[in-house]
């Protein structure tokens, strides 16, 4: 089978082909754009094609169809009809497929649900790698934040983690935040923040 | 009554005709009418049409034709789509690179000249080039289904060029037509605003001829929702109809467009600059460096002359295009179709709670005003604006297949 992915997102595009390795026989291209891969078409002869849905591309690859009649390239389907759900699934996922037709159903709905899953796995990957940065960046203001007060109140650092805990709590927010703040209030104090 | 739903998610594309939806947020429309309001900016009119059509979005802005295509079954998965409301009239125009305009005024310099412009001087280049075995031109729309390939088409096909024999029309994002022009991958486009007007600033483009300049008033596009989301939330449609009528009279007044300009420039919305997007809005666009415009607001229309209104009659005239160009065949069910997903009846309702003035009427003749005239069966008198043809034609809505039938170039399927 011949798959072409097209993903501005090159990490995903790569994920998802990695994905399709299980599939046999099988030929895997992709690409950023359509353009990238125009000229490709007609010798590759792509079974399915994959392509993320917030590519702009859609539509130029929709409108292969329209020239169809006249340019005897094989020419594509959205999904499978005969899922029901499965078109929503992929909507809602952020990957459509376009289905040469003759295609098998099965063997379409293998290759949509590896994209799919993998689209739902580089967007976990992105949300957990966030958390990470976010969580990093908040133990190193509650450290600077313990500093402050520290040296501010001459307070040890269990007593400096302890008050800013307190604040937290009392003003219902994160402790990440209240250090934000509280580095914030120093610095405009200090006249460096205005 | 209280509405089924207050929060919603709407869809658009960057371009000057999605103002009613942005308006209706930015200004309030859409608050003071009890909702909450999401917008999405969409990467392109499939997604749009997959995501009103599986729920994903709750309704969008919409090319006028692409109800119709979904419904007839020729654009996605076939669907229950209705058009309550029009967003706007005109706004397009058909751009040429630079290098082709020089090409068509070195072989018709007198046809360079006229206003509006035909695509004659383009038909004298065209059969030069096939003459030296050069390969033929490349034209973008932004989608089969859309007022702009219909523009193009009966543009060229009025001078004698085949669109499809004489050329290649491709399908191109509306943001990304400029640099496709200044490329070279393509020769000329017809697209929507402010997009024609960003191809001349940057000096790759000139404007052959402007929607408005083709047909006085054409329509352009709509307010799409499913038939199911209008039966399960009529109060919230209603709603929302009223929100978007107030905020497309307020994005017509010609004091509100400097304004409306900055409103939609933001890099939510259009994300272009602000005066390329206030060039079509505040009036006509130059058509090339150091060749203004008319000071013309009706460059692009989004309230007077009953322009939130959806016409059957708009309805009808783009399926016989699909009809024209072998997108359907005589099998299509022409009226029932037009009737199903227009909805003059919805418009109606809304506009009677805002006492707002109507069309009584669903259908319209086209072509028949050279002057401004009245629409006084309406709920009151309206003032609308002169309908005519480029070309003199004229469409009745009663006879699609003969309109479609005669036109010299075409592609009707038997």
């Amino acid at each position: 089978m011949k798959v072409i992915i097209i993903d501005p997102d090159e990490a995903r595009a790569a994920l998802v082909a990695e994905g399709l390795a299980d599939v046999r026989p099988l030929e895997v291209r992709r690409a950023s754009s359509f353009e990238a891969i125009e000229g490709e078409l007609p010798s590759f002869a792509p079974d399915v094609i994959v392509i993320a849905c917030d590519s702009p591309d859609r539509d130029t690859l929709e409108s292969l169809r329209e020239a169809s009649s006249e340019n005897p390239r094989p020419v594509v389907m959205f999904v499978d009809r005969s899922t029901p759900g499965l078109a929503e699934a992929a909507v809602e996922a952020g990957v459509a497929a376009y289905v040469v037709d003759g295609l098998s159903a099965g063997r379409v709905r293998s290759v949509l649900e590896v994209a799919m899953s993998r689209f739902e796995l580089m967007q976990k990957l992105r949300t957990d790698l966030d958390k990470a940065k976010a969580d990093l960046a908040s133990r190193k203001s509650v450290e600077r934040a313990k500093g402050l007060l520290m040296k501010e109140r001459g307070i040890d650092e269990d007593q400096a983690y302890s008050l800013l805990r307190k604040l937290a709590m009392d003003t219902g927010r994160p402790i990440g935040a209240v250090a934000n703040d509280l580095l914030t209030f120093a610095g405009v104090l200090k006249g460096d923040g205005s | 009554m209280s509405l089924e739903r207050t929060q919603l998610r709407l869809g658009f594309i960057a371009l000057n005709d999605c103002a009613p939806l942005v308006v209706a947020r930015e200004k309030g429309f859409f608050e003071s009418e009890g909702l909450s309001v999401d917008l999405s900016r969409e990467a392109s009119w499939a997604n749009i049409r997959d995501k009103v059509a599986m729920g994903a979005l709750d309704g969008a802005h919409m090319l006028a034709p692409m109800p119709l295509a979904v419904r007839l079954g020729i654009c996605g998965e076939p669907a229950r789509m209705i058009a309550p409301m029009s967003l706007n009239l005109n706004g397009s125009a058909i751009t040429v690179s630079t290098a082709l305009a020089d090409a068509m005024r070195a072989a018709e310099p007198q046809g360079m000249q006229l206003r509006p412009r035909t695509a004659r001087p383009l038909a004298t280049v065209i059969a030069a080039r096939k003459a030296q075995g050069l390969p033929p031109l490349t034209f973008a729309v932004v989608f089969p289904f859309s007022v702009h390939n219909y523009e193009l088409r009966y543009w060229l096909a009025e001078a004698g060029v085949d669109p499809d024999r004489d050329l290649r029309i491709v399908v191109t994002p509306p943001a990304r037509m400029t640099a496709r022009l200044a490329a070279g991958d393509i020769d000329g486009f017809c697209v929507g605003a402010p997009w024609n007007a960003q191809a001349v600033a940057d000096g790759h483009g000139e404007i052959m001829v402007y929607a408005a300049e083709l047909w006085g008033v054409g329509p352009d596009k709509v307010f799409g929702v499913t038939e199911s989301f209008a039966e399960r939330h009529p109060l919230t449609l209603g709603a929302t109809l009223r929100a978007l009528i107030g905020a497309a009279a307020w994005a017509d007044e010609p004091g509100n467009r400097g304004e409306l300009a900055a409103i939609l420039a933001h890099h939510r919305y259009v994300d272009a600059p602000e005066e390329v997007v206030a060039r079509s809005l505040t009036g006509a666009p130059p058509y090339a460096l150091g060749e203004p415009g008319p000071d013309d607001q009706d460059y692009i229309i989004y309230h007077r002359y009953a322009a939130s209104f959806p016409w059957r009659s708009h309805a009808v005239w783009f399926l016989t295009q699909m009809l024209r160009w072998g997108q359907i065949g005589p099998e299509a069910d022409i009226a029932g179709t037009a009737e199903a997903v227009y909805r003059p009846d919805l418009f109606r309702a809304a506009a009677a709670e805002l006492g707002a003035p109507a069309p009584l009427v669903d259908e319209k003749v086209e072509g028949l005003h050279a002057s401004a005239w009245t629409l006084d069966e309406a709920t009151a008198p309206i003032p609308m604006a002169p309908d005519l043809f480029f070309d003199g034609g004229r469409f009745d809505a009663a006879q699609p297949e003969r309109y479609a039938a005669g036109f010299a170039i075409g592609r009707l399927r038997s």
